[in-house]
């Protein structure tokens, strides 16, 4: 490896955009608190919008920039509006949501699930960096990234046991796979991300309803009490 | 002005700048943080004068300590005196005794003075040295392996772990500073030391009897001029540590490209204004954060590993 090799500032600009994507998964994955969480989230969402914007002007793909507006305005603005909405105490419909401290619905501790989903992530890193990508948008290292985002994703909706997290761990699955399609297909037509989109809206609508017909029965946003349904 | 210094005299003044302006730095931060607070603070050479009386102080050591228990301070001063030798502190060059040691050898002398410390806190028989000593080496075996990482991601960027080669990199373009494995390498070694220095997320700096307490209880039983050596070295480790992170990760701008007097003076000056800038930034984490728990504190190791471990993963894909 040529030790004074530079990859230039595009592609690490780009590249340090993908990686806070990461790191923002990872925050996810620690985070104690259901508001942070959706913080971070929307931050995540932020940053896949700026990467769109920083390939979009280097690319010369100005439809990128309207993706960018709009993935901003639905998952900076709208779902953790949405989120924070269905989950208020005098929500719309049904009992209260208490939404406080989940940091102990963890199956494993703290340390210990970071270092399980590094060697995870590690696994995506390695996995995807084998696959040729012939990239007309994102540097091919943001598509590793993506499916270490993914991955990690997985891990907070398995480890965790509270509905609002896993809801989250999919919102945010979702955020890999935008990254990943920044990398493969950059230009793919914007009626087509429109409707992915609107797809997650969807998904959001479902998960609140989910999250909050589970608390009106169980009490609890814990799925641990789902297994008494079994015989 | 082109006064011409010899090498040796250049490599003795990086010793001197780190001793001399050690304590200086050190009442910096006292004095920021109490800025921060609303107070006045104590003047910023406040340092300099506790080191001044605790040098007149009588020495006591307890009954039953062997000679171990006043050698270590000095034997902990020698290895902070060694380490200004191996890294870039005014000079851009590799001055030659540069080449005595990598960023691993250095880490090694600053672990030995640490051991030193916590092997005469173990001779006193005081409850609360010993603690403090187990616990500092409890968690330095945690904070190892994020070292450790961030020296393979300086070998992988340069071929090399000297110091100096990675200080050569960063200055060389831009897209070395904004690729991700050196930010996030950077980060993950300014955790390692507010860890290292004690500083607010892992201990507070300011406090006397305290249960949280890690690096300042080791010093406990000591008194007079060795307590103000022991003093003396951790105020010149953070030192080392700031010029480290600033010197060869951060901002390797400023020094001397020539061995000029003029040159070698404008890069002391730099330095200072570079770590009281850095002090600053410590004291404002050092104000909006809480101490954490003492078993958090792995968390806050597990999150450096994960900056640590990723640089090295982008790094190893090409693309970092």
């Amino acid at each position: 490896m040529d030790p004074a090799h530079a990859p230039g500032v595009y592609t690490g600009g780009a590249n340090v955009v993908a990686v806070l994507i990461l790191l923002a998964e990872f925050g996810m994955l620690r985070q104690a608190l259901v508001r942070d969480q959706i913080r971070l989230y929307a931050a995540q969402a932020g940053l896949i919008s700026v990467l769109a914007v920083i390939v979009g002007a280097v690319h010369h793909l100005p439809e990128l920039y309207v993706l960018a507006a709009l993935s901003a305005a639905l998952k900076v603005v709208v779902i953790p509006l949405v989120l924070r909405r269905l989950l208020r105490e005098d929500g719309p419909a049904g009992p209260p949501v208490d939404v406080g401290d989940i940091a102990g619905s963890g199956g494993l501790g703290l340390a210990a699930t970071v270092l399980l989903a590094i060697a995870v992530a590690a696994f995506g890193f390695f996995a995807a960096g084998r696959i040729p990508v012939p990239g007309s948008g994102a540097p091919a290292t943001a598509l590793s990234v993506s499916v270490s985002v993914v991955l990690v994703a997985f891990v907070l909706m398995i480890h965790r046991r509270d509905v609002i997290s896993q809801a989250i761990g999919l919102f945010s699955l979702e955020n890999g796979i935008s990254l990943a399609a920044l990398v493969v297909a950059a230009s793919l037509p914007l009626i087509l991300e429109v409707a992915l989109l609107f797809d997650l809206l969807v998904a959001v609508i479902v998960f609140g309803l989910l999250i909050r017909i589970h608390h009106g029965r169980a009490e609890s946003l814990s799925t641990t009490d789902l297994t008494s349904l079994r015989g | 002005m082109s006064v011409s210094l010899p090498i040796p005299v250049i490599q003795a003044l990086q010793v001197v700048t780190i001793v001399a302006a050690a304590p200086g730095v050190s009442g910096v931060i006292a004095r920021a943080e109490a800025r921060l607070q609303g107070r006045r603070g104590p003047r910023i050479f406040q340092p300099y004068y506790d080191l001044a009386k605790l040098f007149r102080k009588e020495a006591l050591a307890p009954e039953g300590a062997s000679w171990f228990f006043l050698a270590a301070p000095l034997a902990a001063f020698t290895c902070y005196l060694t380490v200004p030798l191996l890294i870039p502190v005014l000079t851009s060059y590799p001055l030659p005794l540069g080449y005595m040691g990598d960023i691993l050898g250095g880490g090694f002398i600053l672990s030995l003075a640490s051991f030193c410390v916590a092997v005469a806190a173990l001779e006193t028989g005081s409850p609360y040295a010993q603690l403090g000593a187990s616990r500092a080496k409890t968690f330095a075996a945690i904070t190892e392996p994020v070292v450790l990482f961030v020296v393979f991601t300086v070998a992988l960027l340069t071929g090399t772990d000297l110091p100096y080669a990675l200080a050569a990199t960063v200055r060389s373009s831009a897209g070395q500073i904004i690729r991700p494995a050196h930010l996030l390498a950077a980060a993950a070694l300014f955790m390692v030391i507010l860890y290292e220095t004690g500083r607010i997320p892992v201990e507070t700096h300011t406090g006397t009897n305290e249960f949280g307490m890690i690096e300042e209880a080791r010093l406990f039983e000591h008194s007079g001029p060795y307590f103000a050596l022991l003093k003396w070295g951790s105020a010149a480790k953070q030192l080392i540590l700031y010029t480290i992170f600033v010197n060869v990760f951060v901002a390797p701008w400023g020094l001397a490209a020539s061995q000029q007097a003029g040159a070698v003076a404008l890069a002391i000056a730099a330095l200072i204004v570079k770590v009281a800038l850095l002090g600053t930034v410590i004291a404002v984490i050092d104000n909006s954060f809480a101490k954490l728990r003492l078993f958090k504190i792995t968390e806050f190791a597990a999150a450096a590993f994960l900056l640590a471990v990723l640089g090295v993963f982008t790094l190893y894909l090409g693309g970092g």
